[in-house]
C-alpha cells in the first residue's frame, strides 16, 4: 500500500506544482497576496508529497517488493538494510525523485526564511522553483517511473552493484545531491530579482549564505568521492578526471568564483553583471552536470545506463534556462552596468577578478577536455579520449596560479595599494617562499610543480599566520584581552573573512597532499606465500611486505579472494595488511573488483592492490598452486594531508556559516559581542551605528 | 485498490490546504518589511564597512597615510550622500498622515528635531573622523575614548588619525 500511496503523491504533486507555478508569477505580477500564498502553500504541500512518494519507494526496497522494475533492478533479499535505504538513490530512477525531494525540501524552507521578507521578490523565486520542481516531477512520472511494476513478482532481485556496497554509498551522493539542488534557491533569487528590477545588493544579500551553504555540501561531496575512489575503485588514486567527477567540479569552480566576486560587490557596487552571470552559469553548471551524468553519453565509473531521452530533456532544459537568463540580462543590462571603476591595478578587487578568470579558465578547461570525445564523435565519427595528462598539464598551473592568489589576495588593500606597502607586507612570505624552495632543492627535490606547490604553499600560510597575528595583536591590545580571547573574538568578529582564511589554510595543505604524488613509489610484483617485497618511502624509511597467502571466501551473488602480508618498518613489525579482489557474480559477465588494502600514517599512506589472482582462486579453490598473484605496492606521500585538509576547509565554511556571521539587517548588526544600542525605532543614526561595529 | 482511499483523502487534504487562502482571503505578507534593508541604508552600511576595511588595512600597514587619508575622505561623502538619501526615506516612511496642522506625509515635530538631532551628530562625526570603529558610536570632536564603549579613538589634530589604542576593524 504504501509505495502505491508513493506513486499516488507523485500524481497529486504534478498538478499542484503547475497550479503553483502559474499562480506564484500572476499574484507577483497582480500583487494578489491570496494567489502568493496559494503558490507558497504549493510548495509545502509538494514537499509532504514527495516525502511520501520517497517513503513509498525506500518501503518497497525495504519488503523486498520485486514488482517493481526498480527495486528489482537495484536490490535483492540479502542486502543488507543499509543499502536498501540508500536504493533511494542507487539508480537513475530513484535518484531523480531523491532530486525532486530535494528540491522541493530546499524550496519550503526558502520559502518559510523568507515569508516576512524580500516579499517582492518571493512570488517570481517561488514560481521558479515550482518550475523545476514540476520538471522533476513530470520526468519521474513519464520517463523514468519510480514505481513502474514489472507485472509479475520475481523471486529475488538482481541485487545492488557490489561497487556501490560500500558505507560512503550513503554519504556521498546524498552530499552531492543537496549541493546540486541547493544551488536551485541562488539561481531562483537572482530570476525573480531579474524579473522585478530589484538588482541593488539586497539579492546577493538573501543569496549568500545560500551560496556558501551549496558550495560546502559540493565540497563535501568531491572530498568523499575523492576519499571513495581511493579506498574502493583500485584506480591506485584519488581523482581520475573522470566525466562525471569534472562534471562536480564544474559548478564548485564557478561558485568558488562567485563567492570571491561577490565581495566586491558587497564593498564597492561593482562586478553586478559579472556576479549575477556567475550565479547563473553554477546553476547551469549543475544541469550540465546531471545531463552528462543521466544520459550516460560519455563512459564513465559514476554514469547511468545510456538514456537519449533524457539527454535531449537535459540538454533542451539547459538551453531553455541559458536562453531565458540570457533574455533577462540584457533587458536588464542598464540597470546592472556599475557606475564604479577598478581604481588602481594593484587592489583587493583587481586580485579577485584575476581569482574569477583563473578559475572560470579552469573551468573551460575541464569542459573542454570533458567534452572533447563527444566532439570529436559528432565531428569525425570516431571518439578521441582525452585523459589525465591533459587535464594536469592545463590544470596544475592554473592551480598553482590560484593557489599564489590565495595569499596575494589578502595583503593587498581594497581599492588601491601603495607599491612600497606591497613590498613591505610580501617581505616576509616571499622570504618564507624563497627559503621553502631552496630547502626543498637542497634536500633533493627536484620536481619542479611538487617544489612550487610546497614553496608557494608556505608563502600563503605564512601571509594567513600574519594576518591571523597582526588581528589579533592589535584586538588584545585594545580590549586587554588575553591572545586566546582575542583571536576568538577576532574571528566572531567577522566570521566570514576568518573563516575564509581558514578554508585557505585547508586549501594549501590540501594542495600539498596532491604535490605529494610527485614523489609515489610503486612497485608491482607476482609473489607466491613467503615471498616478500621491500618498498622505500621517500621518508626515508623501508616498508618489507611478507605475503602469507590467498584464502577465498564466497558472500552472496560475490566471490571475495583475500591476501594477507605481514609489514615491517624499517626492521621492526608493525603489523599486517589485507587486500582483495572480488568477483561480482550478480552482472552477466562477472565483474572484478578491487578492495584495496590502506595503512596510513601521518605522512604517507602504504597501499596495497590485489592486482591479478588466477580464476581458480575467484571460482572457490583455495588450492596452493593457485596461490600465485600479482599485487601493487604504493608509498604514497602525503595523501592522508588531502583528507586534514578536506576538514580543515569543512571547519572554516562552518565557521564562515555560523549564524550571525556579518550579515547586515535593518535593525541587527554585523558580527557579534557587540554593544547596540536599545532604539524600538531605529533611525539612520543607530543604523550606522550598527554597521559600524 | 486499497491505497485509494488514503490517497483520495491525501489528494483532497492538499487541495484544500492549497485552496484555502483564496477561497478564505486570507493573504501572504505583500509589504515591505520594517525589519528589511532599505537600498540606501544598503549604501549606506557598503559605505561605513568600506570605512571599517581602511581603518582595518591601514593599521595592518597595507596602506600609506596619503592612501588612507583619500579613501576616506572619499567613503565618509559616499556614506554622507547615502544617509541623506536614507534620512529622506525614514522622514516619508514616518510621516502620519492626518494629524492636525500638519499637512499630509509630513512627521510630528518632535520626531523630525529627534531625527535631525541624529543626523547631524552623525554628519559631524564622520567629518570629524570620531565616529567609533568599535561600537559605531558617534562622539564629539576632540574625544580619546569612546563615549559609549570605551575604545580608542583617532587623535584629532593628527594628519594620520592615529588612533589612542588603534582599532581592530575586521572587513
Amino acid at each position: 500500500m504504501i509505495p502505491a500511496l508513493g506513486e499516488f503523491a507523485l500524481w497529486i504533486a504534478l498538478p499542484i506544482s503547475i497550479w503553483g507555478c502559474v499562480l506564484a508569477f500572476l499574484g507577483g505580477r497582480w500583487n494578489r497576496g491570496d494567489l502568493v500564498l496559494s503558490a507558497e502553500r504549493s510548495t509545502y504541500a509538494i514537499s509532504i508529497l514527495f516525502i511520501i512518494a520517497s517513503i513509498g519507494i525506500i518501503a518497497a526496497f525495504m519488503r523486498d517488493q520485486f514488482q517493481y522494475w526498480y527495486v528489482y533492478n537495484y536490490s535483492s533479499t540479502n542486502l543488507h538494510p543499509f543499502f536498501k535505504f540508500a536504493g533511494l538513490w542507487a539508480g537513475q530512477r530513484g535518484s531523480l525523485l531523491f532530486w525532486g525531494l530535494n528540491l522541493s525540501l530546499f524550496a519550503s524552507l526558502a520559502v518559510w526564511m523568507n515569508r516576512s521578507r524580500n516579499r517582492d521578490l518571493m512570488p517570481y523565486m517561488n514560481g521558479v522553483l515550482l518550475a523545476f520542481i514540476g520538471f522533476f516531477i513530470s520526468i519521474s512520472l513519464f520517463v523514468t517511473p519510480p514505481f513502474e511494476q514489472l507485472g509479475f513478482t520475481p523471486a529475488d532481485g538482481r541485487g545492488l552493484n557490489p561497487q556501490l556496497q560500500n558505507y560512503w554509498m550513503t554519504i556521498h551522493p546524498p552530499t552531492m545531491y543537496v549541493g546540486f539542488t541547493s544551488f536551485n534557491v541562488p539561481f531562483a533569487f537572482a530570476i525573480s530579482a531579474l524579473m522585478v528590477g530589484r538588482l541593488d545588493a539586497r539579492w546577493i544579500q538573501a543569496t549568500r549564505k545560500w551560496i556558501l551553504t551549496s558550495w560546502f555540501f559540493l565540497t563535501l561531496a568531491i572530498i568523499f568521492g575523492m576519499r571513495w575512489a581511493y579506498e574502493e575503485l583500485g584506480w591506485g588514486g584519488f581523482w581520475f578526471w573522470d566525466p562525471v567527477e569534472n562534471a562536480s567540479l564544474l559548478p564548485w569552480l564557478v561558485a568558488t568564483a562567485f563567492l570571491h566576486s561577490v565581495m566586491i560587490q558587497e564593498s564597492r557596487g561593482m562586478l553586478k553583471v559579472w556576479n549575477m552571470g556567475l550565479v547563473l552559469l553554477t546553476f547551469l553548471m549543475t544541469i550540465f552536470a546531471t545531463f552528462l551524468t543521466r544520459s550516460g553519453l560519455i563512459e564513465s565509473v559514476h554514469s547511468f545506463a545510456q538514456n537519449l531521452t533524457i539527454a535531449w530533456i537535459f540538454l533542451g532544459c539547459m538551453g531553455i534556462t541559458g536562453a531565458v537568463c540570457l533574455v533577462l540580462i540584457v533587458w536588464r543590462y542598464p540597470v546592472l552596468v556599475s557606475e564604479r571603476q577598478f581604481e588602481s591595478a594593484l587592489s583587493r578587487e583587481s586580485a579577485f577578478l584575476l581569482n574569477n578568470l583563473v578559475l572560470l579558465g579552469a573551468a573551460f578547461a575541464v569542459i573542454w577536455g570533458t567534452m572533447f570525445p563527444l566532439l570529436t564523435e559528432g565531428l569525425t565519427g570516431s571518439k578521441v579520449a582525452v585523459g589525465p595528462p591533459f587535464f594536469n598539464q592545463v590544470n596544475i598551473p592554473i592551480g598553482l596560479i590560484l593557489l599564489a592568489l590565495m595569499g596575494i589576495g589578502p595583503v593587498i588593500a581594497w581599492r588601491k595599494a601603495s607599491a612600497r606597502n606591497l613590498k613591505k607586507n610580501f617581505l616576509l612570505p616571499v622570504a618564507v617562499l624563497v627559503s621553502t624552495a631552496a630547502v626543498l632543492f637542497s634536500a633533493g627535490v627536484r620536481h619542479p610543480y611538487a617544489l612550487l606547490t610546497f614553496s608557494i604553499g608556505a608563502f600563503v600560510l605564512t601571509i594567513i599566520v600574519v594576518e591571523f597575528w597582526k588581528g589579533t595583536r592589535a584586538r588584545a591590545r585594545i580590549e586587554r584581552e588575553n591572545a586566546f580571547t582575542a583571536f576568538v573574538h577576532l574571528v566572531r568578529r567577522n566570521r566570514r573573512r576568518w573563516g575564509g582564511y581558514i578554508v585557505h589554510v585547508g586549501v594549501v595543505v590540501m594542495f600539498m597532499g596532491f604535490a605529494g604524488s610527485a614523489f609515489n613509489r610503486e612497485v608491482r610484483q607476482s609473489m607466491v606465500p613467503g615471498d616478500s617485497v621491500a618498498v622505500d618511502s621517500p621518508f626515508g624509511h623501508e616498508y618489507v611486505l611478507t605475503y602469507q597467502g590467498l584464502s577465498t571466501t564466497l558472500v552472496p551473488s560475490m566471490r571475495q579472494a583475500i591476501a594477507l602480508f605481514s609489514v615491517e618498518k624499517d626492521g621492526v613489525p608493525a603489523g599486517s595488511i589485507t587486500t582483495q579482489r572480488q568477483l561480482n557474480l550478480a552482472v552477466s559477465p562477472p565483474q572484478p573488483i578491487s578492495e584495496v588494502g590502506i595503512r596510513s600514517t601521518f605522512v604517507e599512506d602504504l597501499y596495497l592492490i590485489l592486482a591479478t589472482v588466477d580464476d581458480e582462486v575467484l571460482l572457490g579453490s583455495n588450492e596452493p598452486e593457485f596461490q600465485q598473484a600479482t599485487f601493487q605496492f604504493q608509498i604514497n606521500p602525503l595523501v592522508p594531508w588531502i583528507w586534514y585538509g578536506g576538514l580543515v576547509i569543512a571547519a572554516g565554511a562552518l565557521i564562515g556559516l555560523w549564524p550571525g556571521a556579518g550579515v547586515p539587517t535593518r535593525t541587527g548588526r554585523l558580527g557579534t559581542g557587540s554593544r547596540r544600542q536599545d532604539t524600538s525605532t531605529p533611525t539612520p543614526r543607530s543604523d550606522a551605528a550598527a554597521t559600524l561595529g | 485498490m486499497s491505497a485509494l482511499v488514503p490517497g483520495v483523502i491525501l489528494a483532497v487534504a492538499m487541495v484544500v490546504f492549497v485552496l484555502h487562502p483564496i477561497v478564505s482571503g486570507r493573504e501572504a505578507h505583500m509589504e515591505w518589511d520594517e525589519e528589511e534593508l532599505t537600498e540606501a541604508q544598503h549604501r549606506r552600511n557598503v559605505a561605513l564597512l568600506a570605512l571599517r576595511d581602511v581603518e582595518y588595512d591601514f593599521h595592518a600597514g597595507k596602506l600609506d597615510t596619503t592612501d588612507y587619508g583619500r579613501l576616506k575622505q572619499e567613503i565618509s561623502a559616499e556614506a554622507l550622500r547615502a544617509i541623506d538619501e536614507e534620512e529622506a526615506e525614514w522622514l516619508a516612511r514616518h510621516a502620519e498622515p492626518g494629524d492636525p496642522g500638519r499637512e499630509e506625509g509630513e512627521p510630528p515635530p518632535e520626531a523630525r528635531a529627534a531625527l535631525e538631532a541624529e543626523i547631524a551628530a552623525l554628519r559631524d562625526s564622520i567629518r570629524a573622523g570620531v565616529i567609533c570603529s568599535q561600537c559605531g558610536n558617534p562622539n564629539p570632536k576632540g574625544s580619546r575614548y569612546c563615549g559609549d564603549c570605551g575604545s580608542g579613538l583617532p587623535v584629532q589634530g593628527s594628519p594620520t588619525g592615529h588612533a589612542v589604542r588603534g582599532s581592530v576593524g575586521s572587513g
